[in-house]
C-alpha cells in the first residue's frame, strides 16, 4: 500500500476499531447484566440474534453500494458522516468541558440490572425472554452504528474489508478483556474514545462531501490527516473554552 | 414493534442529535453545492467554505447548549 492509500486506509481503520470499542463497550455492559442475571444462555441467545440481523444487513446493503455512482456514494455518505461525527464530536466536546455527565458503565451495569429484576418481579415466567430480548436489542443498536461508520469510513474507496477487520478486532478485544475481568469495563476512557472517534468521521464528512461535490483536494488522500488535526484542534480549543464559565454563561 | 420503534429511534437519534447542529450542516453541504454547481465558484474554494463551515458550525452548536444547560 502507498503512502496516500496509508493516508486514508490508516484513519479509515482505526476510526471503526475505535468507534466499535465504544460501541461494544456500552453493549457489553448490558449483556453482562444480563448474563449477571439470568445465565449466560439468554445473554448469548440474544447476542447471537442480534448478530445475525446485523450480518443479514451487511449481506442485503453491500451488494447495494456498488451500485450507487461514487460521486452520489460519497456526498451521501459524506453528509451521513458529518451529521453523524460532528454529533460526536459536540457531545464529547461539551463531555470534555464537564457540561454534560460522563458515560459512567458502572451506574448503565446498575441500572441495566436495576431494569431487568424489576421486570423479573412483574413477569417472573418469561424473564429469559426479557432478558435475551434485553441483550438482542443492545448489540442490535449497538451494532447498527458499527455497521454504518464501517460503510461510512470503507465504502468510499473500496476499504470496507480493513474497516471490517479494525471493527471485528475491537469485538475481540473487548471480549477478551471482558472474559477475564467479567464486570463492565468501567476503565475504558470511553469520552476520550468517542472525542477521536468525532474528529475523524468529521474529517472523513468534509473529505467524502468535498469529493462528492468536485473538490480536487491538494495532496489527495493525504489531506485527511491536516481535517483530522484541525479538527482535533477546534474541539479541543472549544472544550476549553467552555469550561471558563463566563463564557458558557448565558448573556 | 418496540424493537422497530426502537431501531428507528436509535438511527434518527445517529444523525440527529441536535436538530440545528443538522440542519446547518444540510444548508451549509446544500450552499457549497450550490456555489460549485450553480455559480461556478471554483471547486477547491468550494472546499474551504465547507471546511470552515464546519468548524464554526460545531463551535457554535457546543457553545449554544453549553449556555442552555447552565441558564
Amino acid at each position: 500500500m502507498d503512502t496516500a492509500s496509508w493516508g486514508i486506509a490508516a484513519p479509515a481503520v482505526g476510526a471503526a476499531f475505535v468507534a466499535s470499542l465504544v460501541e461494544v463497550v456500552e453493549a457489553f455492559t448490558i449483556v453482562l447484566a444480563v448474563a449477571t442475571l439470568r445465565g449466560w444462555r439468554p445473554a448469548v441467545l440474544g447476542t447471537l440474534a442480534a448478530l445475525a440481523v446485523l450480518g443479514a444487513l451487511i449481506v442485503a446493503l453491500g451488494p447495494l453500494l456498488d451500485r450507487v455512482p461514487l460521486h452520489l456514494l460519497q456526498i451521501v455518505i459524506g453528509v451521513l458522516l458529518l451529521l453523524f461525527g460532528m454529533g460526536w464530536l459536540r457531545k464529547a466536546v461539551l463531555r470534555s468541558a464537564g457540561v454534560i455527565a460522563l458515560h459512567d458503565e458502572e451506574a448503565a451495569f446498575a441500572a441495566e440490572t436495576r431494569e431487568l429484576a424489576e421486570e423479573a418481579r412483574r413477569k417472573d415466567a418469561s424473564m429469559d425472554w426479557i432478558a435475551g430480548l434485553a441483550a438482542f436489542k443492545a448489540v442490535l443498536l449497538e451494532g447498527l452504528e458499527v455497521v454504518f461508520i464501517v460503510i461510512a469510513v470503507g465504502a468510499g474507496r473500496g476499504l470496507l474489508w480493513p474497516a471490517s477487520l479494525g471493527a471485528l478486532a475491537a469485538c475481540v478485544a473487548v471480549l477478551a478483556v471482558g472474559a477475564v475481568v467479567h464486570r463492565p469495563l468501567s476503565r475504558v476512557p470511553e469520552n476520550t474514545l468517542k472525542f477521536g472517534v468525532g474528529v475523524m468521521l468529521a474529517a472523513f464528512g468534509v473529505f467524502w462531501t468535498g469529493e462528492g461535490l468536485g473538490v480536487e483536494w491538494p495532496g489527495h488522500d493525504l489531506i485527511l490527516l491536516a481535517f483530522v488535526a484541525l479538527f482535533l484542534a477546534t474541539g479541543l480549543a472549544t472544550a476549553a473554552l467552555l469550561r471558563r464559565p463566563a463564557v458558557a454563561a448565558p448573556r | 414493534m418496540n424493537i422497530l420503534a426502537d431501531v428507528a429511534r436509535e438511527l434518527v437519534g445517529m444523525f440527529v442529535a441536535d436538530a440545528r447542529l443538522s440542519a446547518a450542516i444540510l444548508a451549509l453541504v446544500a450552499g457549497v453545492a450550490g456555489l460549485i454547481g450553480m455559480l461556478g465558484v471554483e471547486p477547491l474554494v468550494g472546499g474551504g467554505v465547507l471546511l470552515v463551515g464546519c468548524h464554526l458550525i460545531l463551535v457554535e452548536a457546543a457553545v449554544r447548549e453549553a449556555r442552555k444547560r447552565r441558564s
